[in-house]
C-alpha cells in the first residue's frame, strides 16, 4: 500500500473544508505530525474540535480516507492543478511570515511567479472609468518589475489583472476552488490568466465561494505582496481591508486620491490621512521602493490634442461641449480629439460625454 | 351565356390577376361559386344580389355559375364583388354592347349597389399597368391613391349603377386626373431640432447617421430627450423622390394604413411598443401574409425605445433584414418578400435604475446588474448598429454658449449634401448611402492612408473590435468626410467614428 507524505496529508486536510485555519494548526499541532493525524484522525478531531463530526470530514477510517486523498491527487492531476505546501522551499518567504499562512497553495499556470517580487493592486467592484484605467496603466508598468497580485472582481481587480496580463506577470488569488470562478462572468478571464500568469487559491477543487473567504483571501493578497495599491475603496471595501492586513504584515500601502464627496474614492483618501503612500502614477511605487524604471516615451501629440489635454488637465473631469467651447472646436472636433486622446490612453469617457484626463 | 372580367388580388406588393367567368344557363336556379375563394368571397354572392337589385337591374333567376381563374390561387377578400356583378349583368345580357374585356374592375359592393374602397390598390393598379392593362374601374374612395399613376385611364365610381351607365354609355364618367407628386412639410410642425435643448454630442450623432443612413443608439438616463431627437429623424432627412414615395405608399396601402393625401409625402416613423411580437415586427398572418413594422418603416425610420426590454427574439429577427433591406416571409399562403431597408434608431438607458454616467445622480446598480441589463442587446445587434452615442443630462444652462438651436432645416442642407456627394459616388453601384457599401465600394472609395490605418489598427487592438465594427466605422468615417465635404477620409475622420463605437469598450 502506497504511504502518504506529509505534504499530501496536508491537502488533504485542506480539503476539509468544515476546519478552519485554526482548527487545522490545532490538530497538527496535537499530533505532532502530520503522519499521526492522518492514522487516528478521529481521535484527535473528538479531543480538540467542540463540533459535531457530520459534514467536516466525509467517512471515517483509515481506509476511507485514503481512498478520499486519493481521488483528490488524480482529480488535481486531471486539472492541472499543482500545490505548494507551507513547509515547500518554493513556498513565498513573504506569505510564510504572516500570522495564519495557508498550509497549501493549489496553483494552476506559472509556478515560477510564486517566487518573484510581488505587489498587490485591489479596488472595489465599482470603480470610476478612470480609475480603472489608470489602475492598468499603473499595473502594467508595475508589472515589469514586480508580479503583480490581485483578484479577478470585477471593477479595480480586473482592471489590474488587465494591465499586469500583458507581461504575464500576474497573480490572481481566488477566494474559491480553482475550478470555480466568481464572478462566472469573468471565466474566459480566468482561463486566460491560468495559461499566462498564475491562478492560486487556499481552496480544494469543487468549492464554491463563502462570504468569508473573501477576507481569508484578502489575507494572502497582503500577505504575499511587498506592497499594496488600493485603486478605489468605499467606506466599507474588500481593498479596505487588504489594505489593513498589509499595514498589519508591515508591507507600504498606496492608495489613488479622490476629490472629496465620491463614495468609491472614501475608503482611499482614509487610507492617505492614516499614513499611505499617494500614488498617481507607478513612478510613486517605483521610488517608494528605491527603483528606477526607464521611462517610456511619451506618446506624440498633436497641437490640437496637446490643447484638450491641457484644458482636461486644468479643469479635471469634463463635459465634451465644454472642452469644444474652452479649445474653441465645433463639438465634432471635439470628439474627435478627445477620442485620440483615448486611443493613446491620456484621456478615459467618464459617462455622460464626459471626459477626464490621466 | 359566359362573360370574362378582369380583377386583381394582392400576393404581397404584386398584383396578379383575376379572371372572373359567368355563365348564366338554363336550369333549375342556383347561384355557385368555385375556383377556391375563401368565405369573405363566398359571402360577395349575398352582397351582388341585394347590389344588384338595389341598383335597379334584374337579378338573374337561372342557374348561374360563377369561376375564378386561375383556379388553384386562393381567393381572399371582398375586391372581387364589382368585378363579379359585371360579369353577372354581361353574362344575363343586360350590358349589351359594352366593352368590358379590357378594363380592371376593383371594389367591394355595398348592400345598395355603393362601392366601397379596398386596401392595396396602388400596387395592384402598378402592377396591372405592367402587364399591359391601361384601364381601371376604383372605387372613387381610393381616388385620392389611385392618382399618381399615370399613363391609365382610370374611372372612380360612386356606385355600381354609376359603372353600369359608364360601360352603356348613357353617362360616361370622367377619367381621373393624374397628380404631380409633391413634398410636403408641414411648416408649423412641433417636431425640430431647434426645440431640442443642449445635446450637442447626440446632435451631431443623428446628423451623420442620416446623412449616411447609418443606424443609431441612444444611451442616456431617463427622461434627457432621447425620444425628442429621434422624432426630429425623419426632420432631417432628404425629402422623399416620386419613386421612394410610391414604393413606401405600396407598403401603406397593403397595410391598410394610408393617410387622406393618399400617398406617402413624409418618411415613415415607426415606434413599436417594446410587447410587439416579432410576426407584428417582421411581417406575417394568418394566411394573408400583412407587412409587419420594418417593412412599414421602409424608407423612414424604425424607433424601438427602451432597447433592451424588447423580446430577444424579436430583435434577433431584426439582423437579416438591417443587412439585406428586405424580409422574407413564409406563411400557409405563400411567401412574400417585402422592402425593410430602414433606419434603425434605438434608445436605452445605460443601467437598470437609469443613472449610470450621471453627473448628480447616484447609480445604484451592481455591476452584475448593469451587465445583464446590456447582454440583453446582444453583441451581434449592436455590431450592426454603427453609432453609438450618449445623451447626457448635463443641464442647459452649464453650457455657456446658446447658438445650439440650430433648426431641421439647417442640418437639412447639410445632410442633403452629404447625400448628393454619396449619390454622385454610388452612380454605378446601385447603393445610395454609405451604410449600403460592401465590401467592393468599401476598398473603392474608402481608402485610408497610412496614418488613418494605423489609427484604424490601434483602435481595432485597445477596443477589441470584430471585423464588421471595423468596416462599419470606416463607413461612419466616410460619411463624416462626406458632411466635411473632403475627398478623402482625414485620421481626425476615422477618431471621430471611432468615438460613437461607445459599447465596444464595455467588454
Amino acid at each position: 500500500m502506497k504511504e502518504y507524505g506529509p505534504d499530501e496529508i496536508l491537502i488533504w486536510l485542506c480539503s476539509c473544508t468544515g476546519l478552519d485555519q485554526r482548527e487545522r494548526v490545532a490538530l497538527l499541532r496535537a499530533a505532532g505530525s502530520p503522519e499521526r493525524l492522518f492514522g487516528d484522525f478521529e481521535k484527535y478531531f473528538a479531543e480538540l474540535i467542540k463540533k459535531p463530526a457530520r459534514g467536516l470530514y466525509k467517512s471515517s477510517g483509515l481506509s476511507a480516507r485514503r481512498k478520499e486523498l486519493e481521488e483528490l491527487l488524480v482529480r488535481m492531476k486531471r486539472a492541472d492543478i499543482f500545490t505548494v505546501t507551507v513547509s515547500d522551499q518554493e513556498y513565498p518567504e513573504a506569505l510564510k511570515a504572516i500570522a495564519d499562512p495557508p498550509l497549501v497553495l493549489f496553483g494552476k499556470g506559472n509556478r515560477e511567479l510564486l517566487t518573484r517580487k510581488k505587489f498587490c493592486i485591489v479596488g472595489s467592484r465599482i470603480t470610476p472609468p478612470w480609475a480603472e484605467k489608470l489602475g492598468s496603466a499603473v499595473a502594467a508598468r508595475l508589472s515589469r518589475r514586480f508580479t503583480i497580485v490581485t483578484g479577478i472582481a470585477e471593477g479595480g481587480d480586473i482592471a489590474a489583472a488587465r494591465g499586469a496580463l500583458g507581461e504575464g506577470n500576474l497573480i490572481c488569488v481566488l477566494p474559491n476552488g480553482l475550478d470555480g470562478c466568481y464572478p462566472a462572468s469573468h471565466a474566459a478571464w480566468k482561463e486566460e490568466i491560468g495559461r499566462h500568469g498564475l491562478l492560486i487559491s487556499e481552496y480544494p477543487l469543487g468549492e464554491g465561494v463563502k462570504k468569508y473567504y473573501f477576507h481569508a483571501r484578502n489575507r494572502i493578497l497582503a500577505g504575499l505582496s511587498e506592497g499594496v495599491l488600493v485603486i478605489s475603496a468605499g467606506a466599507r471595501s474588500g481593498a479596505l481591508m487588504t489594505a489593513n492586513y498589509a499595514a498589519e504584515y508591515g508591507r507600504d500601502v498606496f492608495a489613488f486620491p479622490y476629490n472629496p464627496g465620491i463614495s468609491q474614492g472614501v475608503g482611499c483618501n482614509e487610507l492617505i490621512k492614516r499614513g499611505a503612500g499617494l500614488c498617481t502614477d507607478a513612478e510613486d511605487i517605483f521610488s517608494a521602493f528605491g527603483m528606477h524604471d526607464e521611462a517610456i516615451d511619451p506618446p506624440v501629440l498633436s497641437r490640437e490634442e496637446h490643447r484638450v489635454l491641457a484644458i482636461l488637465r486644468a479643469e479635471g473631469e469634463l463635459h465634451a461641449q465644454l472642452v469644444a467651447e474652452r479649445a474653441g472646436m465645433q463639438i465634432y472636433e471635439a470628439t474627435a480629439v478627445l477620442a485620440a486622446l483615448e486611443l493613446k490612453g491620456l484621456a478615459v469617457k467618464a459617462g455622460g460625454n464626459r471626459y477626464a484626463a490621466l | 351565356m359566359i362573360a370574362k372580367i378582369v380583377c386583381y388580388t394582392l400576393c404581397g406588393l404584386e398584383g396578379v390577376p383575376i379572371e372572373v367567368e359567368t355563365d348564366v344557363n338554363k336550369g333549375i336556379p342556383s347561384y355557385e361559386m368555385v375556383g377556391l375563394p375563401d368565405a369573405a368571397v363566398k359571402e360577395s354572392k349575398e352582397r351582388v344580389r341585394s347590389a344588384i337589385k338595389n341598383s335597379g337591374m334584374l337579378f338573374p333567376v337561372n342557374r348561374i355559375t360563377v369561376n375564378f381563374a386561375p383556379a388553384d390561387l386562393r381567393k381572399e377578400g371582398a375586391a372581387y364583388d364589382l368585378a363579379i356583378a359585371v360579369s353577372l349583368l354581361k353574362a344575363s345580357e343586360q350590358l349589351i354592347g359594352a366593352q368590358v374585356e379590357d378594363i380592371v374592375f376593383l371594389g367591394e359592393l355595398a348592400l345598395n349597389g355603393d362601392l366601397r374602397p379596398l386596401n392595396g390598390l396602388l400596387p395592384i393598379l402598378i402592377s396591372a399597368k405592367g402587364h399591359g392593362f391601361t384601364r381601371f374601374i376604383i372605387p372613387s374612395a381610393n381616388a385620392r391613391e389611385a392618382r399618381f399613376l399615370g399613363g391609365a385611364e382610370i374611372y372612380p365610381a360612386r356606385t355600381l349603377s354609376q359603372v353600369v351607365r359608364h360601360l352603356l354609355g348613357t353617362e360616361r364618367m370622367a377619367p381621373l386626373e393624374t397628380a404631380r407628386f409633391s413634398v410636403c412639410r408641414p411648416e408649423t410642425s412641433s417636431v425640430d431640432l431647434k426645440y431640442v435643448k443642449g445635446q450637442p454630442v447626440a446632435r451631431r450623432a443623428i446628423e451623420i447617421a442620416v446623412a449616411g443612413g447609418h443606424n443609431l443608439l441612444m444611451v442616456g438616463p431617463p427622461g434627457t430627450g432621447k425620444t425628442m431627437l429621434a422624432r426630429c429623424l425623419p426632420t432631417i432627412m432628404p425629402d422623399l423622390l416620386f419613386s421612394e414615395a410610391l414604393e413606401i405608399t405600396k407598403i401603406h396601402s397593403v397595410a391598410g394604413i394610408l393617410g387622406e393625401e393618399g400617398i406617402v409625402t413624409e418618411r415613415p416613423f415607426r415606434t413599436p411598443h417594446h410587447t410587439a411580437t416579432t410576426v407584428s415586427m417582421c411581417g406575417g398572418g394568418n394566411r394573408v401574409v400583412h407587412p409587419g413594422e420594418i417593412s412599414l418603416a421602409h424608407g423612414g425610420v424604425l424607433f424601438l425605445d427602451e432597447l433592451p426590454e424588447y423580446k430577444r427574439s424579436t430583435l434577433e429577427a431584426l439582423r437579416q433584414p438591417l443587412e439585406d433591406g428586405t424580409i422574407t416571409v413564409s406563411r400557409a399562403g405563400g411567401t412574400v418578400t417585402y422592402p425593410a431597408r430602414f433606419m434603425l434608431c434605438a434608445s436605452m438607458n445605460p443601467c437598470p435604475c437609469g443613472n449610470y454616467g450621471s453627473v448628480d445622480l447616484v447609480c445604484s446598480c451592481t455591476p452584475n446588474e448593469i451587465r445583464r441589463y446590456r447582454k440583453k442587446v446582444s453583441g451581434p445587434l449592436l455590431d450592426r448598429i454603427d453609432l453609438q452615442v450618449e445623451v447626457d443630462n448635463i443641464s442647459y444652462d452649464d453650457l455657456s454658449a446658446r447658438k445650439y438651436g440650430e433648426s431641421s432645416e439647417q442640418v437639412r442642407e447639410r445632410v442633403n449634401k452629404a447625400r448628393r456627394v454619396q449619390t454622385n459616388r454610388f452612380a454605378e453601384s446601385g447603393i445610395q448611402t454609405n451604410a449600403e457599401m460592401g465590401e467592393r465600394e468599401l476598398s473603392e472609395f474608402c481608402v485610408l492612408n497610412r496614418e488613418s490605418d494605423e489609427i484604424l489598427r490601434g483602435a481595432f487592438e485597445k477596443m477589441k473590435l470584430s471585423a464588421r465594427a471595423r468596416s462599419r466605422i470606416i463607413k461612419v468615417a466616410r460619411t463624416i468626410a462626406d458632411l466635411d465635404l473632403s475627398e478623402s477620409i482625414l485620421p481626425k475622420h476615422v477618431f471621430e467614428a471611432v468615438s460613437y463605437r461607445l459599447y465596444d469598450k464595455l467588454g
